[in-house]
């Protein structure tokens, strides 16, 4: 069953290498294209706002050894304080940037226009390879696969007993697909809209972020237990000198 | 080369009773480990094929490359893992199964290019 099939040359010449070439092309175009699509909406000042707040609260929190105890409490009421604290949230306000997020026409926009930029070239290619690179076996994949796999990989191909290593034009697409994303990642840095799975999370959390983020530094700076280490610093100090010296 | 070359940032305070890390030369840390182990995933593909490896010998292969790459990456960090990461788990587990794709798309690649051609 496993006799090794010749195959013609030019089948690489005009196959295999179009087919990536074209595919790393393409990746680039995407990327140029997003770039030079991407709206530029100047940042909601509300959420610039909080989002400043957070990182206040934040770095008050990982400092907070640094400050002597009375002047850390008196910062940490300044954010938690029920009356007028910058963490405090009103509980009418929580429900907002979820409606926010949907009915905001730029953001919607910015989603489907990345949506289309990812979707519409993968089908395209995806039509053009099973139009003109189907029915031949276009390359061998150098490891063995169960016969279920059969159907997946030679689309075209209706020999049963050709190997399943030996695959079709389809199947090399996918496989490009998948394997081009690392190559994408090094040329092109990180800013690259090929990776779409992760895109789609970090949409997904945008709306929600401020309320929940804001409750979340209340609470953690509620937790807190202050300890100053200024007291420990003479010692460490010392530690550090009778190092030196010997 | 990408990535292994660079200077390692330290990612962590000088002090030792407060582990603070320092985000930003975290994250630069992480994406250069991930642009290698990328790197070496492509070049050990070529590889691979060119040898000729066939079916679970080249997987071999890869993990073998990867687990050479984890050796180098974390004598790069002078074993300290803690100075430049958080974990080791950044070190050695990341990013393994993230270049199984690129390693099978240049493996199939440089096999079928120099073997069936």
């Amino acid at each position: 069953m496993a006799e090794d099939l010749v195959l013609d040359r030019a089948i690489r010449d005009w196959v295999l290498i179009p087919l990536s070439v074209v595919m790393v092309l393409i990746g680039f175009l995407r990327y140029f294209v997003s770039k030079l699509m991407r709206s530029y909406q100047t940042p909601d000042r509300k959420v610039l706002k909080e989002g400043q707040v957070v990182l206040r609260a934040r770095n008050l929190r990982v400092a907070a050894g640094f400050i002597p105890t009375k002047s850390f409490w008196s910062r940490r009421v300044y954010f938690t304080n029920e009356e007028n604290g910058l963490l405090h949230v009103p509980k009418e306000q929580a429900q907002n940037p979820q409606a926010q997020m949907f009915s905001d026409p730029n953001m919607a926009m910015d989603m489907m226009k990345k949506n289309i930029s990812m979707i519409v070239p993968q089908t395209l290619t995806f039509t053009w390879v099973n139009f003109f690179f189907s029915g031949f076996v276009a390359a061998k994949i150098p490891f063995p696969l169960t016969h279920r796999f059969r159907g997946m990989l030679q689309n075209g191909i209706d020999l049963s007993t050709v190997d399943v290593s030996y695959v079709s034009g389809r199947s090399w697409y996918f496989l490009n697909l998948f394997g081009l994303r690392g190559l994408f990642s090094l040329i092109l840095g990180e800013e690259n809209a090929t990776d779409d799975a992760q895109r789609m999370m970090q949409m997904g959390g945008f709306g929600f972020d401020p309320t929940k983020s804001l409750s979340a530094e209340k609470d953690s700076l509620d937790i807190i237990q202050h300890e100053w280490i200024l007291p420990k610093m003479e010692k460490r100090a010392e530690d550090v000198l009778k190092k030196l010296l010997k | 080369m990408a990535g292994e070359g660079d200077l390692r940032t330290s990612a962590k305070e000088s002090e030792d009773d407060l582990p603070i890390l320092n985000a930003e030369n975290l994250q630069s840390n992480i994406k250069s480990v991930y642009y290698s182990r990328t790197f070496l995933s492509i070049i050990g593909g070529v590889v691979a094929g060119i040898w000729g490896f066939t079916g679970l010998t080249g997987f071999v292969f890869y993990f073998l490359v990867m687990a050479v790459a984890s050796l180098g990456l974390a004598a790069k960090a002078k074993f300290s893992v803690n100075k430049y990461f958080d974990s080791w788990n950044r070190i050695l587990i990341d990013g393994v199964f993230g270049g199984l794709m690129s390693f099978v798309l240049s493996w199939a690649f440089a096999y079928d290019i120099v073997h069936i051609f």
